[in-house]
């Protein structure tokens, strides 16, 4: 485990958010990336990002604030929200992130396609967790993976999200290490 | 699926942000233009795979900009971004050759999917011309030849290092011979007897790539219906020879480093480590050192690769080298045509020294190939090298007016095959004055 208070990863619950579900976001982070996790509000509702015409949220608008409302400490910051998510150019998107950079995004509005939360809670949280791992994975500079297996593959739909692991391939993982020894102060 | 090199064109600026930051995430290189004009300038210098072009623009149109483009660089594969009810527009953009048209906002899904499918044409295509080239290089230049200062260097080089079994990183501009130098090392090293298996990493779709070099087992992908050994293990016992190094994926620096490092590798799906029992020779004309700090390149595997370094001259550096080369092709080319050309005539030995050839050695031999098709008579002039175009042609210094008059009455006679009725009429000039001409300046036909 990485002991340095100063290189956390920041959940941040939008409005609110299912302790449980929190809680499971968490311990995929801690289990890919290595580094402590706390659960932190940043942001309390979403009106400056909300587009009328669409009627919905503009997910590059909720990074800048989580960045700029994160503390300069803070290593990465993830955003959870229960709404639907979209950039100008596509219809909507699960998340949204920072390519090598802080902040990340994801929305869990079109997650609970196919199951129903009360009777499949699992295959619900695990979807989410992947999803959180993936949207912090790109902060790290990972880009999408060609492996059907790893967490960052592009999923083009529910059934690709529930069939990929939880984890990072080889290839991500050696990425994923040259990342975070840059960030520290390697080369 | 491979990546490709892609360039945005939309005047607006939160369009054409989210759209690259999307694909970027996807590993594809983006670079972006906020009009038309700035997309063309872009287009001089760059070359891309695929151009997402917005039809409704302030200034020079997207539908302008296609024609444009399709006359300067009909391979890019131009995808049209229409808003909302102008479809005809698209319709009108597909019938100038746009490859296909989406309809903003668009699903994620559509977009990739289309992506996908013009990276796997070009793919294709690439795999296709590749295929055509290897074939042409097994019958190129089968030996290196230069007594120049600077090649009898490389030669020095190739001698004490062949009998080592370091990794060798051979650089130089495309057509210098770096194939030929890795051959040479190789048939001079104690692996001589074992194979020299070369692979063009440049030619091969990442995807392919993998499998390409490592093989892979049965059951390992869905068209893996037996097992089959890759490159490496095929090199087994001689040298592995990558040609184009600085063109592999991040992906694939991993995987060679990994085989470097351990001296061992895998076969895709496979569990059984094989033993790496091959001398690694690396090509390419990239600038190595630039990519590093461009990270594109990983600097681990750049010293794995460049424990000796070897660097091929341009032609350009060493034009003494020109006509012996010249000779050598005529002499091999003569052979293959059946033609009767038994010399370069000086006038064109001179176009040659004075032309700078930017494709190096190839290009000269393809120049040598050519005029052999080309020649009537028994001798090469300057104009059956296809570098005395006109915007190639170079005025013969230090001659004087008589000289050049000999050569240019020579040429038209070589042309018509001593017609002297039709080498007048080209020169404008009558019978009688061209026989005066032929006497004057001592002008004898071949026998």
């Amino acid at each position: 485990m990485n002991t340095q208070s100063s290189h956390n990863i920041i959940v941040s619950p939008i409005e609110h958010i299912d302790m449980e579900l929190l809680n499971q976001i968490v311990g995929g982070l801690m289990t890919v990336f290595d580094f402590p996790v706390q659960i932190i509000h940043l942001v309390d509702n979403l009106e400056f990002a909300f587009d009328r015409q669409r009627r919905q949220y503009h997910s590059t608008a909720i990074l800048e604030v989580l960045d700029r409302e994160a503390s300069s400490s803070a290593l990465k910051v993830l955003g959870v929200t229960k709404h639907d998510l979209f950039i100008p150019i596509l219809t909507h998107v699960y998340g949204e992130a920072q390519l090598g950079g802080r902040a990340s995004i994801i929305s869990l509005y079109r997650l609970r396609e196919g199951i129903s939360y009360r009777d499949n809670p699992k295959e619900y949280y695990s979807r989410v967790v992947k999803e959180a791992i993936h949207e912090i994975g790109h902060t790290f500079n990972l880009r999408h993976c060609d492996d059907p297996r790893c967490i960052m593959h592009y999923c083009r739909s529910i059934k690709d999200v529930d069939r990929k692991s939880t984890h990072l391939c080889r290839y991500c993982r050696t990425l994923l290490e040259d990342e975070i020894k840059r960030l520290m102060g390697g080369k | 699926m491979g990546k490709a090199k892609i360039l945005v064109v939309d005047d607006e600026l939160i369009m054409r942000e989210s759209l690259a930051g999307w694909l970027e995430r996807d590993g594809h290189q983006v670079d972006k233009a906020a009009s038309g004009e700035e997309a063309l300038k872009l287009l001089e210098n760059t070359k891309y795979d695929i151009l997402l072009l917005d039809i409704k623009m302030e200034g020079m149109s997207g539908l302008e900009v296609l024609k444009k483009v399709r006359v300067s660089d009909p391979e890019v594969a131009v995808v049209m971004i229409t808003a909302y009810g102008s479809v005809s527009t698209a319709i009108e953009a597909m019938k100038n050759g746009a490859f296909d048209y989406l309809m903003k906002p668009f699903d994620p899904n559509e977009l990739g999917l289309l992506i996908d499918k013009i990276i796997d044409r070009q793919e294709r295509d690439r795999e296709n011309l590749f295929l055509r080239e290897e074939y042409r290089e097994r019958t190129r230049f089968e030996s290196m030849l230069g007594q120049s200062r600077l090649m009898q260097e490389v030669f020095r080089l190739i001698e004490d290092i062949a009998t080592t079994d370091s990794t060798v990183l051979i650089t130089g501009e495309t057509g210098t011979g770096k194939g030929l130098a890795a051959k040479a090392i190789h048939s001079k090293s104690p692996r001589h007897a074992g194979p020299f298996v070369a692979v063009n990493c440049g030619a091969f779709p990442e995807h392919l790539l993998e499998s390409e070099l490592f093989g892979y087992e049965k059951g390992a992908f869905t068209d893996a219906k037996t097992s089959k050994k890759g490159r490496l293990e095929l090199a087994h016992g001689g040298t592995l020879f990558l040609d184009e190094i600085g063109e592999i994926s991040m992906r694939m620096q991993i995987d060679l480093l990994r085989v470097l490092e351990d001296r061992v590798f895998y076969r895709v799906g496979g569990t059984r480590p094989i033993e790496a029992d091959f001398r690694v020779i690396a090509a390419t004309n990239k600038d190595l050192s630039q990519a590093i700090r461009d990270r594109t390149f990983r600097q681990d595997l750049f010293y794995r690769l460049n424990v000796i370094s070897i660097v091929m001259p341009p032609l350009r550096d060493r034009k003494e080298d020109i006509p012996i080369l010249a000779e050598h092709f005529l002499r091999r080319f003569r052979q293959e045509t059946n033609k009767d050309i038994d010399k370069i005539s000086r006038e064109a030995m001179d176009e040659m020294m004075l032309y700078e050839w930017p494709g190096n050695v190839r290009e000269l031999e393809n120049a040598i190939e050519r005029a052999v098709v080309v020649a009537k008579g028994r001798t090469i002039l300057p104009e059956h090298l296809p570098i005395f175009a006109p915007e190639h042609r170079t005025v013969p210094k230090g001659k004087s007016l008589r000289e050049i008059e000999k050569a240019h009455i020579l040429a038209v006679l070589e042309e018509t095959n001593w017609n002297i009725k039709k080498s007048a009429d080209t020169l404008e000039i009558d019978r009688s004055t061209l026989y005066s001409k032929i006497k004057r300046y001592g002008i004898h036909r071949p026998d």
